[in-house]
């Protein structure tokens, strides 16, 4: 049990540098997961926390002491790769009992650790197995199994479940956050899949190209995104963004669209705005007319795609409805959803 | 990809030609090993497979039998020669010590310095790779007089010292082979993600124990094959026995003798060559699967 604080951390490799100062608080007991694309640095931050890389300069503290000159054996960390990196040639029970026997715990204590650990985990029919003769869920366990045997004061995971298929990921999901539940063990969890940051999080860390764009809750970040680069990374299908010029009431995009406006909008008359709304945000009803272009029934719901003006937009319907291609459409934007968004500096206006 | 039917057959057939061109040698030395001399010396006609197989040459070269003495035996009178200068118990011992010795200087050397290769960063990494594989390319004739003279003053030639002339010959095997070994194990090395180190490190392992209990079991088929080629190579090898060595005599030397000036002795050549094969053949297949996935160096990732 223990907090994880990063402290102003720079990282360089050479002459490039691939964090530019991050200053995070992980408080005992959360799950925080570090989301961004491929390339923003969070695998790295994650790896500074571990060890596994050193820090250029700042510092990271577990359980505020600094750790940065200590080996990753002596953070009283365990971390799960995204590859497993399960040891091939020992069975699932010599995986999971390897820390501990390096620690030269008596035997009682590591089989009694190992049992507690297969039997969370469900693993007790596989623990005489080696890791080739297990599914991918099952690797996947272990890998997690190895983690917990230990009891550290903090978890790290790099994009566990890349590896698995959807319907895996899915209740993997579920489990490792079943599991945090139960253990209520510090987590940093890494991933570019928003809809796992968005399920399992307590707290997202939204970070692109070695800062962060925004923290905070999943909700707090789908609600109020702080700027372009979050509003359009979080949510499926993504935000729709339409450009145009703010007024009183409404945006005037470049095709005279008039898009409605709340009364309460912080947006300067005349200033270049990006209109932000989210497909469940849009409804059919008297709005804005579109020409509908495709439509997608998933079952629960409709993605209707339109074209307004030269960009595409999308709606999302629950109600059965037939839509021609070709013919005009009107939307309404649910006006307390809408986002505005400053053209130049990207940044929310509120 | 699926390709079409008949270049599938094509192709079958171009793989049974090869292999039969490849291995026709081999399987006419194992049958001339076990047909007796009239088969083997019939002016007239080329023996295939109507005669009377013996295991004569066996006897001899393996257990030391005279032929004479077995002719004698069954009444018939074949026999002549054959005696102790063709019982090649000595040189198989030879070279099981030879070979063995120089696998194991070999692969103690090998395993380490692909280790540190692939999990270490330090300067001159990939020049030292282009040097280690520069080795190879130097043939083995092209240092064989000075290796002689630098042999004699050291006393690593066997008529000075006969534990002297196994051990220069195993390193100079050693020194031949390390090449090979050392990149073999590499691509090894390099096939074992690194986070299994890092999971190792995270677990408490220190550097010799993550080497020693989690990379190097997880690439014992590799030093596995690794150390069967290498054996191969110095089992089979002959110019640098035959120039460093007077009364050791590795098996392809000691076949050397065979061809005498009172005429060669076929039987003899092809019962000891087959024999010598067989062990390569066993080791080889039981290691096939990695030796295979090696000796691409790596291209293969899983």
């Amino acid at each position: 049990m223990a907090s994880v604080t990063l402290k102003n951390i720079f990282k360089k490799y050479g002459d490039i540098e691939v964090v530019h100062g991050v200053d995070l608080t992980i408080e005992d007991g959360s799950f925080v997961v570090l989301l961004g694309p491929s390339g923003c640095g969070k695998s790295t931050l994650l790896r500074m926390i571990a060890g596994l890389e050193s820090v250029t300069s700042g510092d990271v503290e577990i359980a505020g002491k600094r750790v940065n000159d200590k080996h990753p054996k002596d953070r009283d960390i365990a971390m799960v790769f995204q590859n497993y990196a399960l040891y091939a040639h020992m069975t699932v029970k010599d995986n999971m009992s390897f820390s501990l026997v390096l620690a030269k715990r008596p035997q009682l204590e590591i089989d009694e650790k190992t049992q507690w650990a297969a039997k969370i985990l469900n693993l007790e029919p596989y623990l005489k197995r080696y890791p080739r003769e297990l599914s991918g869920g099952q690797r996947q366990r272990v890998a997690m199994g190895r983690a917990i045997v230990r009891d550290p004061a903090v978890f790290l995971f790099d994009e566990p479940l890349s590896n698995l298929d959807a319907k895996l990921r899915v209740q993997m999901r579920t489990e490792i956050k079943d599991l945090h539940e139960r253990l209520k063990t510090t987590t940093v969890y890494v991933t570019h899949d928003q809809i796992e940051a968005m399920t399992m999080a307590d707290k997202i860390v939204i970070l692109r190209d070695g800062i962060i764009e925004q923290m905070g809750t999943p909700l707090e970040v789908y609600d109020h995104p702080v700027n372009l680069f979050v509003a359009q990374f979080i949510g499926s299908p993504t935000m729709n963004m339409i450009k145009g010029i703010a007024e009183k009431t409404h945006v005037i995009t470049a095709d005279g669209v008039k898009l409605p406006l709340p009364k309460s909008h912080k947006a300067k008359a005349g200033q270049e705005v990006i209109y932000g709304i989210r497909p469940e945000d849009l409804d059919v009803g008297t709005g804005f007319p579109a020409k509908i272009s495709v439509t997608e029934p998933t079952g629960p719901e409709i993605h209707i795609y339109a074209d307004l003006g030269d960009d595409e937009i999308c709606a999302i319907v629950r109600e059965r409805q037939e839509f021609k291609r070709d013919s005009i459409v009107e939307f309404a934007p649910r006006l307390d959803k809408v986002h505005l968004f400053d053209a130049k500096t990207t940044m929310a206006i509120r | 990809m699926e390709q079409p039917r008949h270049l599938r057959i094509l192709r079958d057939i171009a793989a049974v030609f090869v292999t039969f061109v490849f291995m026709f040698p081999i399987l006419w030395w194992a049958l001339t090993s076990i047909k007796p001399i009239s088969a083997v010396f019939d002016k007239d006609r080329v023996v295939f497979f109507d005669f009377v197989p013996t295991l004569i040459n066996y006897a001899v070269t393996l257990f030391g039998l005279s032929r004479s003495g077995i002719a004698i035996d069954q009444g018939i009178g074949m026999g002549v020669g054959g005696a102790e200068a063709y019982d090649s118990r000595r040189a198989i011992l030879d070279s099981v010590v030879v070979s063995i010795g120089a696998t194991a200087v070999t692969m103690a050397v090998a395993v380490f310095a692909a280790y540190a290769l692939s999990r270490m960063a330090f300067r001159g990494r990939a020049a030292y790779l282009n040097w280690v594989l520069g080795q190879r390319f130097m043939p083995p004739i092209a240092i064989l007089i000075p290796l002689v003279t630098i042999y004699k003053d050291a006393g690593l030639r066997d008529n000075d010292s006969l534990y002297g002339g196994y051990l220069g010959l195993m390193m100079i095997y050693a020194l031949m082979n390390l090449p090979i070994a050392l990149l073999l194990m590499k691509s090894f090395f390099d096939d074992v993600p690194k986070d299994v180190d890092e999971a190792a490190m995270i677990d408490g392992a220190t550097r010799w124990q993550s080497f020693s209990k989690v990379v190097l079991p997880m690439v014992r088929g590799g030093v596995a094959a690794s150390a069967v080629l290498v054996f191969i190579f110095s089992w089979t090898e002959f110019l640098l026995s035959l120039f460093l060595t007077t009364s050791i005599r590795t098996v392809p030397v000691k076949i050397q003798t065979f061809v005498t000036s009172t005429g060669n002795e076929w039987g003899f050549i092809a019962a000891l060559g087959t024999a010598a094969a067989i062990p390569s053949f066993i080791f080889i297949l039981l290691v096939q699967r990695h030796l295979v996935r090696g000796l691409t160096l790596g291209s293969l990732k899983e």
